[in-house]
């Protein structure tokens, strides 16, 4: 033991331990990123399976057919008399026919703003009660008159009534059933689901006149005009801020449809899938990407966040099944959800599918996103103890220290001095703390500006940010140059450092936890900030690397996704025209749906930008890395306290603090993943 | 509200005849708007006091009078209820509400007791005593759930001086499934139990089918003046049947009597009071309705409803045709049924909020009148686990008439203990006429102790419907509904509380125990076990050998003894 103990005092004198923290920080990363690629794996995945024994998907007869066509036609041929009306003379419409049927119906106005463009229109619903249930629980059927796509749902609207009033004649039901017809699919279901939980903004939002009791299950139908038949369902279930429902819910679809009905199920719109490793790993990354962006991808995203799990089921393929064997999927997975005794918990909701009957679950993929985390920790404690080393401790100012070699030097030579008894100089926080503080508190600027500007305005806005963020941090370099009496020391620079990537490492293991895509998307760009060295001497490499970060940096990577998505997914928009889009997009997901992701990635995206050139140029001989971090970390920090509340209360009691860059690009629906 | 005094007219004539005879029964039938029925049974039976003391029960079932005399019940009243009432398309409630109880069983009854501990006492026997009976839970009617309603609720039967020692108990069973082992013990009750007369047709598949549907049972004593003292049991049954899904396979507008219940009216029960009409109902005088021969029609001179006298042994059906709209002799709508009444109150009540922290009960409570304040007193009997914040409690008016600080004139609150007591909130308040008023306030939700969860403890849990008791109105001009108490209950509610992953106890005990078994089992095995060196210890050979080895070992240390 004491032969142990003298090794390891040895040991922790030997500068070689300090070589060692570096390579421990990037095994981590390339040991995360290796343990998700090899998740698709069978020996990693697990075949999907229904835990909760009371859903009893698909063992029930379906009905809804003979007569039903004609019912169904009936409406349909009514609806298409109204796909030009405005949508009070819809409703009004609507609501005769579901009182027709003997429903109670409401109706909701709301009103919301977004850079500069008005969000109105008017919710009708209707409420079948159980025939002998008292209004204690209900499950919602969602047919929304536009699709996420904007197109006129004219299928899916008829759907619904013709299922409300198939329904109606049942009287099996333990639950109540609410049909919802809203006119689009991304405002007015949210502020329907707000008002239900008396969350809304009374301003904004209407209440709702009637209700019924807890909502147990949704299931919002997709289905716009199409030619012929089809011969599968689309299961789509992101929710909004990546939340995604319990998944009992999505297996019992995809068991119904594929038992029962004999149609195919897919998920992630990956509509041709093998089964085989490389299909697996697309699915999965493709729903990362979703489940990243958070933003609401079909109607039913938006009651995800109150714990109502959810789904949006759309046709594919061509087939010959038609609109009664919708019908038909529909009215056994609501049979499926009656059948529930207790509100979804059995199963996961923490997963990463990749195939329709093929998932890992959350102890499985954790790690990836945690070591990741993990390497910023480790980096943080190496500053500390570098910091304390005495190294830089009184080193004055930038002059003297900033070559790379002088610092090495200076290392080896004070850990050979004092090996037995290692002075540990005062460490000054408080400065080092003020500036991370201060850059978390800057991310608000970038936020407020872009959640204020009319639409036409965001791109020319966001061109000059970018620009005025590249020229900046040269600039004002240049100025702090010329007054050397700056008093910052290396030491300083260390601690900076040690905050910044100890904040990040705390709040990306947190937040792997909430939203595990963003966690390892966000960890994945900033990584190579952990690895930066101290600011080169060497014009090439210093110009290099201040390339390196500014194309790292958050406007860069937006406009990569913007171009990106201009090319695959909008073709014909042009490039300003897209990025408009998307920051609009951005601009909605805040203000509508509580997104939080734009302010995790903005924030911390912009600070980085702007700062860490900054202080990279001040040629103080600081890790550039550090002030990055600081940035990262402050957006970063904001986001995991959003996220609590978030995951705990509606959007719209969140604090509104931060910009909204990066979630602009994952807001978009359509947003093109780069590997599709 | 004419039409509905209408409705009552019959049963009024009948409190005359009340007395004279022993036992009656009648069936009321109303077709509501948007298809459906509303069929009201009641049956009632009277026992002289005396004879009930001397156990001479005659109508009064035995089984329910052996319960009430053990435990000194002098009034009770239960309730089976299941859906809900739907007040706006079908008006106001049969019975004035007063035959009817939240969603589940509720039980209230008033015992003779000298001290509270001995009531309790009484009201726990009588609880497991009509549990058995009825085959329901009533037995998990535990004090946490028992109030002691100060406002809402007064003896309806002649008590005299009895009263000052009566306890009044209530209970409520929110999540009690009424189903068909409730109606065999019900019917069982009647003296003709289902073979015959009106209760024939009662069966379980049409009963829990029924849309809403509530059963009663109240016995009370009554002195009316100039005769002996009564107890009086009567049984309610009141659905609401949707025509078109009962007569199913069938379709079409035209419905029958038998089709909707399944069976034929057997007859009357022999018992009966001959003079009293055993079927009414309550159309207009335009509606044709064709009933099965051998039965008489009597029409109401009000001309909106008509009774049936049918003959004691044959079947008995009506048939309602189809109505034309067109031809010779066309029918409107308002032909084919009578108008229901306007409520007094509309109330609904709901949660506000969301997560597992806190929320809030909102009810909405709403005065069609446009000229009459409504008064009343709303009753709340909470879980304890439901925290309420009182100061949270407010109330808020809407409408035309000017906004009134005093809407709750007088507030009555029972904390809640943990695990002992509920809360329970009593409030005296009225709505001014053509008005809303909201009712909130807030609570937090406790965490409870995992034993304490049930087994689908993420169903959440139930809450009592709220009971409204409308006060009769002071005013010498108020409408006649006004005159007299009426009831009316929300619907319940479903509260979900902050619920453990259940796995995870498990694997704590599971995992505890491991451990526990291990390292106890080591120590344990360390501590009483003696240990010596192999050498030391007795050389043990086994079998036949060992045993005579032994043998010789001994008889050698006894001689050794003897030597010594």
């Amino acid at each position: 033991m004491p032969r142990l103990l003298a090794t390891l005092a040895t040991l922790r004198g030997d500068p070689r331990l300090l070589k060692l923290p570096p390579y421990l920080s990037l095994s981590c990363i390339v040991v995360g990123v290796v343990w998700l690629l090899l998740l698709p794996l069978d020996e990693f995945s697990r075949r999907t399976y229904i835990s909760e024994n009371a859903l009893l998907p698909g063992q029930v007869n379906t009905y809804f057919g003979g007569s039903d066509r004609n019912v169904f036609q009936a409406y349909r041929h009514e609806i298409d008399a109204l796909a030009e009306k405005t949508n009070y003379e819809i409703n009004d419409e609507l609501e005769n026919i579901l009182r027709g049927i003997g429903l109670k119906v409401g109706r909701q106005n709301y009103t919301y703003h977004s850079a500069g463009h008005t969000y109105a229109g008017e919710n009708a619903y209707a409420i079948l009660h159980a025939p002998r249930g008292d209004a204690t629980e209900a499950i919602v059927l969602v047919t929304a008159w536009k699709n996420v796509k904007n197109e006129f749902n004219r299928n899916g609207v008829a759907l619904g009534l013709a299922l409300a009033r198939y329904f109606k004649r049942w009287s099996l039901w333990s639950k109540d059933i609410i049909l919802v017809v809203t006119p689009d699919s991304r405002a007015g279901i949210q502020a329907w689901v707000d008002a239900y939980h008396d969350t809304h903004d009374s301003s904004r939002v209407a209440s709702l006149p009637i209700k019924s009791g807890l909502l147990q299950g949704a299931v919002a139908i997709d289905y716009p005009h199409r030619e012929g038949g089809f011969d599968g369902v689309h299961v789509v279930y992101d929710g909004v801020n990546g939340q995604l429902p319990n998944l009992d819910l999505i297996n019992s679809v995809s068991y119904i449809a594929n038992g029962q009905m004999g149609l195919h199920s897919f998920i992630q719109e990956r509509f041709q899938h093998s089964d085989k490793y490389d299909d697996r790993l697309r699915t999965m990354l493709r729903g990362m990407m979703n489940q990243g962006l958070g933003h609401a991808v079909g109607a039913h995203s938006s009651f995800i966040p109150y714990h109502v799990d959810a789904v949006t089921l759309q046709p594919v393929g061509n087939g010959w099944h038609d609109e009664m064997g919708f019908g038909r999927l529909v009215e056994s997975a609501f049979r499926s959800l009656n059948n529930l005794l207790e509100h979804l918990h059995q199963s996961f909701f923490f997963y990463l599918l990749m195939h329709k009957d093929r998932f890992v679950s959350i102890g499985t993929y954790l790690p990836s996103a945690m070591l990741i985390a993990v390497n910023f920790t480790i980096m943080a404690i190496l500053m500390w103890v570098k910091s304390g080393s005495g190294e830089g401790a009184s080193q004055p100012t930038v002059s003297t220290i900033v070559t790379g070699k002088g610092t090495v030097e200076e290392k080896k030579e004070v850990v050979t001095a004092t090996p037995s008894t290692p002075t540990t100089p005062e460490r000054d926080i408080y400065l080092p703390l003020g500036i991370v503080i201060a850059c978390h508190f800057l991310g608000a600027l970038p936020l407020f500006i872009f959640n204020h500007t009319p639409s036409h305005l965001l791109a020319p806005i966001f061109l000059v940010f970018s620009i005025f963020n590249i020229t900046l941090p040269p600039f004002i370099s240049s100025l702090a140059n010329l007054t050397p009496a700056n008093g910052l020391t290396l030491q300083h620079f260390y601690v900076l450092k040690c905050f910044s990537l100890l904040l990040l490492g705390m709040f990306l293991s947190s937040l792997a936890t909430l939203n595990f895509s963003l966690a390892f998307l966000v960890g994945l760009v900033s990584s190579p900030l952990s690895f930066t060295s101290p600011w080169p001497s060497n014009t090439t490499v210093r110009y290099a690397y201040a390339a390196l970060l500014n194309i790292l940096s958050p406007p860069a990577v937006i406009l990569a996704g913007v171009a990106a998505y201009a090319h695959y997914g909008a073709s014909g928009t042009t490039l300003l025209g897209a990025l408009e889009h998307v920051l609009r997009e951005a601009a909605f997901g805040w203000d509508v749906w509580g997104l939080y992701i734009p302010v995790v990635v903005c924030l911390g995206r912009y600070g980085l930008e702007v700062w860490l050139p900054d202080l990279t140029y001040f040629g103080l001989g600081l890790d550039e890395e550090s002030l990055g971090q600081t940035l990262y970390l402050t957006f970063y920090d904001l986001d995991a306290e959003e996220e609590d509340q978030i995951y705990h209360s509606p959007p719209d009691s969140r604090g509104k603090l931060v910009l909204q860059m990066l979630d602009v690009l994952m807001l978009h629906p359509r947003f093109p993943i780069v590997w599709n | 509200m004419r039409s509905f005094l209408s409705y009552l007219i019959p049963l009024l004539f009948l409190v005359f005849d009340v007395f004279a005879s022993d036992y009656h029964e009648q069936l009321n039938l109303k077709p509501l708007p948007q298809s459906s029925l509303l069929a009201s049974f009641n049956f009632r039976s009277n026992t002289t006091l005396t004879q009930f003391a001397a156990h001479n029960f005659r109508y009064f079932p035995r089984s329910l009078g052996q319960i009430l005399q053990h435990v000194g019940t002098r009034e009770l009243h239960l309730r089976f209820s299941l859906g809900r009432w739907d007040a706006e398309s079908w008006g106001a409630r049969p019975w004035d509400g007063t035959k009817e109880g939240g969603t589940g069983v509720e039980l209230w009854a008033w015992l003779e007791a000298d001290t509270e501990e001995e009531a309790d006492h009484k009201w726990l026997t009588l609880t497991n005593a009509l549990s058995g009976l009825f085959c329901a839970s009533l037995n998990f009617i535990d004090e946490t759930r028992t109030t002691r309603p100060v406002m809402s609720f007064r003896p309806e039967g002649d008590h005299g001086p009895a009263i000052d020692r009566m306890h009044l108990l209530h209970g409520v069973l929110p999540h009690e499934i009424v189903c068909t082992e409730n109606l065999t013990p019900f019917l069982k009750l009647l003296p003709c139990k289902g073979k015959a007369g009106i209760s024939s047709l009662l069966d379980g598949h049409k009963l829990f089918d029924a849309t809403w549907q509530s059963m009663a049972i109240d016995i009370r004593p009554l002195c009316p003046p100039g005769q002996e003292c009564v107890l009086q049991i009567e049984q309610t049954i009141d659905m609401v049947l949707d025509i078109e899904r009962s007569k199913r396979p069938r379709a079409g507008e035209e419905w029958s009597l038998d089709q909707l219940f399944g069976k034929y009216l057997k007859g009357t029960c022999p018992l009966t009071d001959p003079d009293v009409p055993p079927v009414c109902i309550q159309v207009p005088e335009r509606r044709d309705i064709f009933s099965t021969g051998g039965a008489v029609e009597i029409k109401n001179p009000n001309g909106l409803s008509r009774c049936y006298q049918i003959s004691p042994e044959r079947d008995f059906s009506m048939i309602l045709p189809r109505m034309p709209r067109d031809g010779d002799n066309p029918k409107t709508t308002a032909d084919e049924h009578v108008q229901p009444g306007t409520p007094l109150l509309y109330a609904e009540r709901s949660f506000t909020g969301h997560g597992q922290e806190r929320g809030g009960v909102q009810s909405i409570l709403t005065n069609p009148s446009p000229d009459t304040e409504v008064e009343f007193v709303y009753m709340e009997s909470l879980p304890w686990f439901m925290r309420v914040y009182l100061h949270t409690l407010k109330a808020r008016v809407e409408g035309t008439s000017g906004a009134k600080d005093d809407l709750i004139e007088e507030i009555y609150y029972r904390p809640a203990l943990d695990r002992a007591r509920g809360t329970q909130l009593e409030l005296r308040m009225r709505v001014p006429p053509a008005s809303t008023v909201f009712l909130t306030y807030d609570f937090e939700k406790s965490v409870l102790r995992y034993t304490e969860y049930p087994p689908d403890a993420n169903r959440g849990f139930d809450v009592a419907a709220s009971i409204i008791t409308i006060l009769p109105s002071t005013s010498p001009n108020a409408p006649p509904t006004l005159q007299k108490t009426s009831n009316l209950r929300t619907t319940s509610l479903l509260l979900s509380l902050p619920t453990p992953d259940f796995s995870m106890p498990y694997n704590v005990i599971i995992f505890t125990s491991t451990a526990i078994a291990l390292a106890f089992g080591g120590l344990y095995n360390i501590l009483v076990r003696r240990f010596v060196g192999a050498d030391e210890g007795p050389e043990e050979v086994g079998g036949l050998r060992g045993k005579i080895a032994l043998l010789v070992a001994k008889l050698k240390s006894v001689t050794k003894g003897k030597v010594d």
